[in-house]
């Protein structure tokens, strides 16, 4: 009997072990050559799903970009759903996206954000579903493969403009560096570093990079503070001030046949990371993953590139002008950390006053 | 004080026959228990406007989370914003809101008695022209004032150099004054419309006995004049000061580099520029600036009470103007003065600019009507013209009925609860209009779901509505304070019904102040932003988000082309409806 049970149990653990090898090797084997079929008969589950919902709510903190229009067009042409947008500043469309939810009213699919706030919404508001693994999520950069729930999509590069007017090319400043200089005490408009924005961006990026000697020094060259990006751009145009920092280098397309220039630093560029996020609960949940795999391909990452931002696909600037392809290759500087943001304000605030 | 002797109040509501008719004329005319359930229909109406999102914004003040969200009540948003940081910058807020509402009552005043009340020549034009700034968005004035009068490169400061050698600029318009003088753009129109119709009702038999008795001219117009417009004067200064107090695009825009801080700019920043918005921070400044102001409304309960400023009676009321003699060209010069300053310069450059690539940059060269293209091209833009139509025409009209309905009971009756109607009228001006859009949003999201008002149009009518009301019950406040009981007296001894002296005699006597009312509504819905943006839904967008998201994108010139084309739309309503004014004075 003893002997009985022992081949029993031998031949049982010999079993269990040949069906692991099996199971694994199996395993193997489809992770090889059969998972890319079954990705993409899963892949093409969800574009007939998406298609059937026909809709997208996309809600967009980029406010104002005729890119976000010709995207959704292109979109739409691709798989046939409609989008429809709607627009408002970051902090507006948070505390709607909020509001909604709470109140158990689901409206939006997806939303175009920053990487910081796409923080906000994760952790504090709770708004947002983990990231689907879509094709096109696999093939950008390493970079832009980040923790929080948001599918990257382009950086926001962050330079220097100058009015070609009232600065000689001699005296052109090269880097973040050179705006310490203190021939151009009196003559920097920046966007105010006291406030989440652009300004924030440049000096919470230069105060760890270059340090806080350097942020005192340019505190000291008597910055005049404004919050509108647009309207100082022609301020500075019109010859106000010699020096604008820091400016969205891609506005320098808009701006052509202005006086001014758009200067990359030699450092690199503060830079924001935009990319979608999909909202709890959204009500075409399909559609919202075929946007955000659309939003990483070729179609869009070229939109992107051709306008000067940063693509997250590589390659995606081949052929493009030789000053667009500049902007849009730009060395990424460094960009912003929410949980650092109470600690970073306050001191700006002391060194800005 | 009283100027015309009256019967008492009580005695005109308290003896009113009871009267026959639909449901509505029922409810306000007749029985108790009809005129108690009209009171409290028009309570629970003002409630859900006011009080209901002003609740929510309570809530929000006294709890550590926005409404929707786990967190504990507690006293930790009041405790922070009592710092000395704060009290200065209430002192500074207070002292620039007193610096601009002064100034401009003083010049709306002179403008509106011009005007009004005198035979200067063009005055029915001017009346139209010197009103435009308070139409176009304020960031289109702060643009075309940042390009008139920087100290660097500005015109105003290039001409004074050229003409006289200087080295330093004449103006700056980034300081206290630039501030002040930006808010001064909007509140002297404002100020003017909300009063001149006041001055036209006024009966000039009281001014020319005031002459007769050996009163000089200026003495006739302060002891006369000035006293008889007491009750608009007041609401004047007070929608005045406290409009002041909440302001911020001036101070954001010419405040800022100079350093000027303000109470809104501070709000403003603890929603918008802090790691997370601080609703708590916000929402309870917000209610300690409401309570001061509150405090002003009792002032002027206290100083109006029991007295009487009826101007329209049944005895000949007959409007006409005083004879200035040369002087009317003097007042004229000054109007012409102010017409040039205040709307010429900084509209001539949004026009200008309008038709060149870029403002600022007038060039052969650089000539073009891509932006007037780009605009009539614009299919969002032609949405939202639609949506803001139909809202300012419904938004407007529904406001100035519910106004008037208010300022009637406030005004010309003793019913209970006209003073909780009143008051309830006043609250959304007391509050910062980006708080009371987050109001808006957590009041309307937050209802059951069944009620289909969040994510409609209808969110953005109400809120329209809730907005539009103080002003609306501010103007028929004091139209309904000049008209005298015995006109109404005298229509139902005659026969008439309810229905039929309210259309007659308090509709049409106070239609021009109902008129002037409408307007300012209807451009107030078209300017509005803060509620909107928080409240549109895809399909939905109005006038003002456009021009927030063209802005945004650094077209400025197609908001100027968008912001002339609005102007284009005042001048017309203006002039139909001072037509109406002029046949209706030339039949009395």
């Amino acid at each position: 009997m003893t002997t009985n049970t022992s081949m029993t149990s031998a031949i049982q653990k010999w079993s269990r072990r040949f069906f692991m090898a099996a199971a694994g090797s199996l395993a193997i084997s489809a992770a090889a050559g059969m998972p890319a079929f079954a990705q993409d008969a899963e892949w093409q589950k969800v574009i007939e799903a998406g298609k059937k919902e026909g809709k997208l709510i996309l809600y967009t903190a980029l406010v104002g970009q005729p890119s976000t229009k010709q995207i959704a067009a292109a979109f739409t042409k691709e798989y046939g759903i409609e989008v429809e947008i709607l627009e408002a500043r970051a902090s507006e469309i948070r505390e709607r996206v909020r509001v909604e939810q709470a109140a158990g009213r689901f409206a939006a699919d997806v939303m175009f954000t920053s990487e910081g706030q796409t923080m906000l919404y994760d952790k504090e508001d709770k708004s947002v579903d983990p990231l689907p693994v879509t094709p096109n999520s696999q093939k950008i950069g390493d970079k832009f493969k980040l923790k929080v729930p948001m599918a990257s999509v382009m950086t926001i590069p962050y330079g220097i403009m100058i009015n070609t007017g009232l600065v000689k090319p001699a005296d052109e400043p090269k880097s973040w560096k050179d705006i310490a200089d203190p021939k151009w005490q009196g003559k920097i408009l920046s966007d105010d570093p006291r406030a989440i924005g652009a300004g924030y961006l440049w000096f919470f990026s230069t105060y760890d990079k270059i340090g806080e000697d350097y942020v005192k020094k340019v505190a000291s060259q008597k910055l005049v503070f404004t919050r509108d990006q647009r309207e100082s751009q022609r301020r500075t145009a019109r010859g106000e001030y010699s020096i604008y920092m820091p400016v969205i280098m891609t506005d320098f397309s808009d701006l052509k046949g202005l006086p001014v220039k758009f200067i990359i630093p030699e450092e690199g560029v503060p830079y924001v990371l935009y990319g979608n996020v999909m909202l709890k609960k959204a009500p075409h949940p399909n559609a919202a993953k075929l946007y955000l795999d659309f939003m990483q391909g070729p179609v869009v990452q070229k939109i992107y590139a051709g306008l000067g931002y940063g693509p997250v696909l590589p390659g995606m600037t081949e052929g493009l002008p030789a000053d667009v392809k500049a902007i849009s290759e730009a060395k990424l500087y460094g960009t912003t950390d929410t949980t650092r943001q109470n600690e970073m304000l306050a001191k700006s605030k002391d060194i800005f006053k | 004080m009283t100027i015309i002797h009256n019967r008492p109040l009580d005695d005109i509501a308290e003896t009113a026959p009871t009267l026959a008719g639909n449901a509505f004329t029922r409810a306000f005319s007749g029985g108790s228990l009809w005129r108690l359930i009209g009171m409290l229909v028009l309570i629970l109406i003002l409630g859900f406007l006011t009080i209901y999102p002003l609740a929510m914004l309570l809530y929000g003040s006294l709890h550590s989370t926005p409404p929707g969200m786990a967190g504990e009540f507690n006293l930790n948003g009041y405790r922070s914003i009592m710092t000395t940081q704060n009290l200065i910058v209430l002192a500074n807020t207070i002292g620039i809101s007193l610096a601009k509402t002064i100034p401009s009552l003083t010049i709306a005043v002179f403008l509106a008695w011009i005007v009004a009340r005198t035979d200067t020549p063009f005055r029915g034009t001017l009346e139209v022209l010197i009103t435009l700034p308070f139409f176009i968005p304020p960031i289109l004035t702060a643009m075309a004032w940042g390009m008139l009068a920087n100290p660097q490169v500005g015109v105003i400061n290039m001409v004074w150099r050229w003409a006289t050698g200087a080295t330093d600029p004449l103006v700056n318009i980034y300081s206290y004054g630039g501030v002040i003088w930006h808010m001064c753009q909007y509140s002297i129109p404002f100020l003017f419309l909300f009063m001149v119709d006041a001055f036209r009702a006024m009966d000039p038999s009281l001014e020319e006995s005031s002459r007769m008795c050996g009163a000089s001219r200026w003495t006739t117009f302060r002891k006369i004049t000035l006293l008889l417009m007491l009750p608009v004067l007041t609401s004047s200064f007070m929608l005045s000061f406290i409009k002041g107090i909440e302001t911020f695009e001036s101070a954001l825009f010419f405040g800022l580099p100079a350093g000027i801080k303000v109470i809104t700019t501070d709000i403003y920043e603890s929603i918008n520029h802090r790691a997370t918005p601080d609703y708590q921070y916000a929402t309870s400044l917000s209610f300690a600036i409401m309570g001061l102001m509150f405090l002003l409304v009792i002032w002027q309960w206290w100083m109006l009470r029991g007295k009487s400023f009826q101007t329209v009676t049944g005895k000949g009321f007959r409007p006409s103007v005083m004879e200035l003699g040369p002087w009317r060209w003097v007042t004229f010069a000054f109007c012409v003065l102010f017409f040039f300053i205040t709307v010429v310069l900084p509209i001539g450059q949004l026009m200008l600019g309008s038709f060149f690539r870029f403002f600022g940059f007038y060039t052969y060269d650089m000539l073009t009507l891509e932006h007037y293209r780009a605009v009539f091209a614009n299919s969002e833009f032609w949405r939202a013209v639609r949506n803001t139509m139909v809202l300012g025409l419904l938004g407007a009209t529904a406001t100035m009925a519910l106004g008037a309905i208010v300022a009637y009971i406030s005004v010309r009756t003793r019913w209970r609860g006209r003073n909780l109607i009143d008051s309830m009228a006043w609250l959304p001006w007391m509050m910062p209009g980006m708080v009371l859009g987050v109001g808006f949003l957590w009041a309307f999201a937050m209802l059951p779901g069944p009620i289909p008002i969040y994510g409609t149009i209808w969110a953005l009518l109400l809120a329209y509505i809730a907005l539009g009301t103080p002003v609306s019950v501010r103007v028929m406040t004091g139209a309904y304070h000049q008209l005298s009981y015995d006109l109404e007296e005298c229509s139902r001894v005659h026969g008439a019904t309810w229905a039929q002296t309210m259309w007659r005699i308090m509709v049409a006597l106070a239609w021009p102040a109902f008129a002037v009312g409408w307007v300012l509504t209807f451009f107030g819905i078209m300017r509005e932003l803060s509620a909107s943006i928080l409240l549109y839904s895809v399909g939905s967008e109005t006038l003002a988000v456009v021009l927030m998201k063209l802005w945004a994108n650094g077209n400025a010139e197609q908001v100027s082309v968008i912001g002339l084309m609005m102007m284009l739309l005042v001048i017309v309503f203006r002039w139909v409806q001072l037509s109406f004014i002029k046949a209706r004075i030339s039949k009395l």
